[in-house]
């Protein structure tokens, strides 16, 4: 009771703007937010009139664009880079190279129209003329983005098929080789001496010179961009692939995700802030050496993301920020500090410390602890959302169906073979796992695959759609050959699966999990992310329409919960996710692994309805299952596999009768305890 | 010098180099081999064991190139050097385990190789700012004996680093073939759930794995200091990213291959340092790693482990 | 139906129980308050599907998946926070789901893991002469790896393992998974055999016919929950078995 009094009565006394703002609309109080955020970077150098000050906000502003970029790669997309500032050194020796004195062919006809695009300009200092590269500052900042983005590719594209841990070695040899490159090519870069004379950009012909406050702008509206990007992107498709990825990459595969563009574009992006960058930081400085690109500043910008948040945009701009902050300036006021109080108590110790060399060690320290006691940053990337209320956990369970789903079931002809499997044989090392299967699934049936644990039912489920490319044989679907292809381009001809021991990407909400199931069927690339233009807004609009559509089918089920993250879930509702991310793919084909396992009796009931009715719709279902009612229930042909041989087929009642079957199912025993089994 | 001896010549170096990788390198598969953990603080418990070794060899009164010894003083000074390094660094080892890395076993994702890169830093740091940037003169006690092949020269040193790798190397392998823990080792590695099960500490067998490993890569820096006659804050990097490429080379978790592959690394930067340039050996060393882990994961003489589902 | 559950209670004296036992991983609610007791001497199976629970009663058992509630009693002491090689040492061996042998070391070096808890010496030798005599084949085959045996093979090593830890209690993990019906035959002689020699036994078995053939009693296992438990004469009896079958239930709507 008196609590409640205090409370209230702080909130009287709290002055009027501060109600306010707790008034506003959470939406409203963002867009405030920022407008001040704005208006405080836009005025500090105005308010704050000292270039030092300027030049550390400005270079701080420069590393949160490197930690922006590198939280695409690491954050989102799940790749350990260690060896980023590569991509930092090409977009800075870009510029360098082409705005500076360092290369200076003999002037020939061939330059004339170059020179007239104030690329180049006629020099002479004494032999013969020769050309000078002025390629302006404007121009190399998209095209040093561009050229990074090119050596991200280049760099990534036989790397990223590698396990995490191994990419990170690699990247980091990637990371070691360009700094040695660039000391050793002296011709094109001078070496360890540096480039030197790298042009100063300019604006309306007015040079920036050695101001700092130019560049700070530049650097403030190179953040403001990349932030804008970023957050464009991880709300689009592509973010939802690359948190996929990060998540379960096998699952991501099988719900459509082509792993190596994705990963590639994220690599591909990453880079392109990086190099973007280098060309401003070698403008701002106007030198480059090869010490600036080393592993320490790759370090340096992961510690700057895992401090911020790992996948978290405001948070690795935070983070960035305070860190670089700390080194050119509190570390520097506080060695101030202690040199007044050695001077104090006489201590010569506390006179000569100097903190700032310091700063590497406190990097460390920051990767450990973060890493021990708060993994996710700062800011973290998913925010928590409240868990259900009681009556929301304990609401009636209403049982949904398939009463209509717009584009399921609709594509194919009933009875005509929609997949076929013909003498497919999968071995691993001495070990048949299959033996010349064949299988045929019409379209519009429902067929189930039954047999003991280890008979090579998931194998097959495995290569059919293409996690396992290990088969001979042949799988058609709808008269394509599919074996061989991987798990994304199988899903995109229409198949879509479950798994046995559930894979969904647990730290997204169900909603996520159900769009990501659509990635195959929608359209939006990273250039229409961050533009989203009213087609692409009308796309995710239309998806996340789709995915409620889905969702409601498992009635109260799921559609309380579709904003909480799939791991605070439930055994079979995670199963029921599962499903509706593979439905969401709009399959022609739905494969099920065991849906109903670990399902107590009501709910396999329930959701072998579900499946009925999706089967109603007209929807081909390939089942693997152990419950034999839900088999006879739902499946017009029953395929029995017992160490990866096909030992009978029929339907389900011709298959109880099957010896064969007894035999593997039951054993010598078989006749002690037939009588009441089968 | 003719091209022979040339040869001959990079063939001495490079096998001291190669002894000194291979230690460094057997570290990184063993931990491997049992947590699938990259271990990056390893570089640099490898830089501190070859500042520990400087400062037992100094307590012996040595220092620089100035006091030689001989017979029972010399063999006294050597043990008790590679005896004290390798006893504090294997127990660096086991403390970073414990304290850094164990409570991040549970955890999925490169959270526990981060936490490496950042014990590394620490390291690294601690060192730069107590003991200072400058490289410290190592004591050479070993008297100047040399042999020469034409005009290659194998010296004393030399032969006392391939004895005492070897010894090191084989009583490891004797250790895991043959021993309890051994066999305790090798089989957590192959699947730590089912030694769990039989009775198998694996705690205890992780930091035996950290503790053996790092107090081979004491030895190795103790090594490094005696035949370069100098050590440094900055040692760790290079060494250790060529011993992990050795440790790739040779299929990371198999100690053969970690042995062999310290050898072929050791050869290569001693041959390619000569044939090319120095300035190059490291894009070359770099450039195999990553073909190797593109072109042949498992490594040279590795098998693909078979893929479970 | 569920009311059909009969009270089944072991014949000799109490070797393990099972006393009001969660388990969760995560969020994940696995053994939802489970009990079961398992006699001195006998060869109890546990029945059930899939992800219903059986594989982390194993788990809990050996003490890889600790008890968020309950108590696991072994010869009459509680258990549940003893480390796993405590237990192993106290009389617990498992044979595991697939065998999970060391594939790349020796069938020796696998008897070898087997007996890990124990010091070398006469008893040693003697548990080895014990697992010769019973699997002639495995001393053929000691030098191998055992990653090139057969499954067959692999399956008698893997009990050749467990019994070298000169168990009170044998937790086996689905030991007829993947055998060809010739092996799981023999399996099962053998389970059998090492059961008349003294050996209590707790088997995982989705074949479960064939386990009840072999069984004394036995737990049904659903969703984490027991739905059903006795003797294995009486549940060859019971119609309701034929549901729990497979995990095959009817359930009114």
């Amino acid at each position: 009771m008196s609590g409640d009094v205090s409370a209230q009565t702080t909130a009287m006394r709290l002055p009027l703007w501060t109600r306010a703002i707790a008034w506003l609309p959470e939406a409203r109080r963002r867009q405030l937010g920022l407008l001040l955020l704005t208006a405080a970077a836009l005025a500090f150098p105005l308010i704050h009139d000292n270039d030092a000050d300027i030049d550390s906000a400005a270079n701080a502003a420069s590393y949160a664009t490197l930690a922006l970029g590198l939280n695409i790669v690491v954050g989102m997309a799940g790749l350990l880079d260690l060896g980023y500032a590569a991509f930092f050194a090409i977009g800075a020796y870009a510029y360098g190279i082409l705005s500076s004195f360092q290369l200076m062919p003999p002037w020939t006809p061939f330059w004339e129209p170059f020179a007239w695009l104030h690329l180049v300009e006629k020099m002479n200092q004494g032999g013969g003329d020769l050309v000078h590269f002025t390629v302006s500052f404007w121009l190399m900042m998209p095209v040093s983005a561009l050229l990074a983005a090119g050596f991200g590719v280049l760099f990534g594209a036989p790397t990223l098929r590698l396990k995490g841990d191994y990419l990170a070695i690699v990247t980091l040899g990637f990371g070691e080789i360009v700094p040695i490159v660039v000391r050793n090519w002296s011709s094109l870069t001078n070496g360890a001496m540096g480039l030197n004379g790298v042009a100063a950009p300019s604006l309306f012909g007015t040079s920036f010179g050695i101001d700092a406050t130019p560049y700070y702008y530049v650097a403030i509206a190179m953040v403001a961009l990349l932030i804008f990007i970023s957050i464009r992107l991880r709300d689009s498709r592509i973010g939802r692939a690359w948190m996929a990825i990060r998540e379960d990459e096998i699952a991501a595969g099988a719900m459509g995700v082509d792993l190596v563009r994705l990963k590639l574009m994220a690599f591909a992006i990453g880079a392109a802030f990086a190099g973007m960058t280098g060309t401003f930081y070698v403008a701002k400085l106007q030198t480059a050496t090869p010490e600036m690109f080393g592993f320490p500043v790759s370090v340096m910008i992961l510690v700057m993301v895992v401090f911020g948040g790992l996948g978290s945009v405001w948070g690795v701009v935070l983070g960035a920020v305070i860190l670089q902050l700390l080194q050119s300036w509190f570390l520097q006021d506080l060695s101030g500090w202690l040199h007044v109080l050695g001077d104090l108590v006489g201590s010569p110790f506390l006179q000569k410390i100097d903190l700032v060399p310091s700063i590497e060690l406190i990097f460390g320290i920051i990767l450990v602890v973060m890493m021990l006691y708060r993994r996710e940053g700062l800011i973290p990337a998913t925010r928590k959302v409240p868990a259900l209320s009681f009556d929301q956990q304990h609401a009636e369970v209403r049982r949904g169906g398939f009463s209509a789903l717009s584009g399921i079931g609709q594509e194919d002809a009933p009875g005509a073979p929609l997949l076929e499997i013909k003498g497919l044989t999968v071995r691993f090392g001495g070990l048949v796992a299959l033996k010349s299967i064949d299988l045929t699934v019409p379209a519009g049936s429902v067929v189930a695959v039954i047999g003991p644990n280890g008979s090579g039912k998931s194998t097959m489920f495995n290569v059919a759609t293409g996690l396992i490319r290990a088969g001979s044989g042949s799988i058609r679907f709808a008269g394509e050959e599919i074996l061989g292809l991987a798990p994304h381009e199988v899903l995109k001809r229409g198949l879509a699966r479950t798994f046995q021991n559930i894979r969904l990407f647990p730290n997204l909400t169900v909603l996520e999990n159900i769009l990501v199931g659509q990635h195959a069927r929608l359209r939006t690339g990273p250039l229409r992310a961050i533009l989203r233009l009213p087609g692409t807004r009308a796309e995710e609009r239309a998806a996340t329409e789709w995915a409620m559509e889905i969702v409601s089918v498992f009635g109260n089920r799921l559609l309380p919960r579709v904003s909480q993250t799939v791991n605070s879930l439930s055994y079979a509702n995670r199963r029921r996710v599962e499903i509706a991310r593979a439905l969401a793919s709009r399959p022609r084909l739905l494969l099920l692994d065991e849906p109903t396992a670990g399902m107590n009796p009501a709910e396999t009931l329930e959701l072998a309805e579900q499946i009925k009715s999706l089967h109603k719709l007209g929807l081909t279902i390939l089942l693997i299952e152990h419950k034999l009612d839900v088999v006879t229930s739902l499946a017009d042909i029953v395929v029995v596999l017992d160490h990866g041989e096909q030992i009978a087929k029929g339907t389900p009642a011709e298959v109880r009768q099957d010896e064969e079957v007894l035999r593997a199912y039951l054993g010598r025993n078989s006749q002690a305890g037939s009588a009441g089994v089968v | 010098m003719t091209a022979s001896d040339l040869l001959l010549q990079q063939l001495i170096n490079g096998l001291s180099l190669g002894a000194m990788y291979a230690l460094l390198a057997l570290g990184f598969t063993l931990v491997y081999g049992i947590l699938e953990l990259i271990n990056f603080s390893h570089f640099n418990v490898f830089m501190i064991g070859s500042f520990v070794g400087l400062y037992i060899l100094q307590a012996f009164g040595l220092s620089g190139q100035a006091v030689i010894l001989t017979g029972l003083p010399l063999a006294i000074a050597l043990l008790t050097a590679f005896v004290g390094t390798m006893l504090v660094s294997g127990g660096l080892g086991v403390v970073i385990e414990r304290v850094c890395l164990r409570p991040l076993r549970t955890v999925k994702g490169p959270a526990a190789m981060i936490t490496t890169i950042g014990v590394s830093y620490i390291l690294f740091n601690v060192v730069l700012l107590t003991i200072g940037a400058d490289s410290k003169n190592f004591p050479n006690p070993l008297p100047d004996v040399q042999f020469h092949f034409g005009s290659a020269v194998l010296r004393l040193r030399e032969i006392l680093i391939w004895i005492i790798a070897t010894l090191l190397m084989i009583g490891l392998y004797l250790f895991v073939q043959k021993s309890r823990m051994g066999k305790a080792m090798r089989a957590t590695a192959q699947d730590p759930e089912a030694a769990r099960m039989m009775g198998v500490e694996v705690d205890q067998v992780i930091i035996m794995a950290f503790f053996l490993g790092s107090a081979l890569a004491g030895a190795g820096g103790l090594i490094f200091g005696l035949y370069y006659n100098f050590t440094s804050f900055i040692i760790g990097f290079n060494a250790g990213l060529r011993a992990f490429t050795a440790a790739v080379l040779g299929g990371i978790g198999s100690i053969p291959g970690a042995m062999a592959g310290g050898i072929i690394i050791g050869l290569i930067e001693a041959m390619g340092g000569q044939v090319v340039s120095v300035a190059w050996t490291d894009v070359i060393i770099f450039s195999l790693l990553v073909l190797v882990l593109v072109f042949r994961p498992a490594g040279l003489f590795g098998r693909l482990a078979p893929t479970k589902s | 139906m569920l009311s059909e559950i009969t009270a089944s209670v072991p014949t000799g004296g109490l070797l393990l129980e099972f006393q009001d036992v969660d388990t969760h991983y995560g969020d994940l609610h696995v053994l939802k308050k489970v009990n079961y007791t398992i006699g001195q001497g006998e060869i109890v199976s546990l029945l059930g599907g899939n992800a219903c629970g059986k594989s982390t009663t194993m788990k809990t058992i050996m003490g890889v998946v600790r008890p968020t509630r309950g108590r696991v009693v072994f010869d009459g002491k509680p258990i549940e926070k003893l480390s796993t090689a405590e237990r192993v040492r106290r009389g617990i061996a498992p044979v595991l789901e697939a065998r999970r042998l060391f594939t790349r070391m020796t069938v020796y070096e696998n008897l070898e893991m087997g007996a890990y808890t124990k010091p070398r010496g006469a008893d040693f030798d003697a548990d080895l002469e014990r697992v010769y005599s019973l699997f002639p084949r495995v001393k053929e085959r000691r030098a191998q790896i055992a990653g090139t045996l057969s499954g067959g093979e692999q399956q008698m090593v893997a009990i050749g393992r467990a019994l070298m830890a000169r168990p009170r209690l044998i937790c086996m993990d689905e030991p007829s998974m993947g055998l060809s019906p010739l092996y799981v035959e023999q399996t099962f002689d053998i389970i059998q055999e090492i059961n008349r020699q003294g050996t209590t036994i707790f088997m995982v078995e989705q074949n479960a016919n064939m386990a009840l053939s072999i069984a004394h009693r036995a737990y049904v296992l659903q969703t984490g929950q027991v739905v059903l438990s006795g003797t294995a004469a009486e549940l060859r009896q019971n119609p309701a078995i034929r549901e729990a079958y497979l995990g095959e239930m009817q359930v009114a709507v």
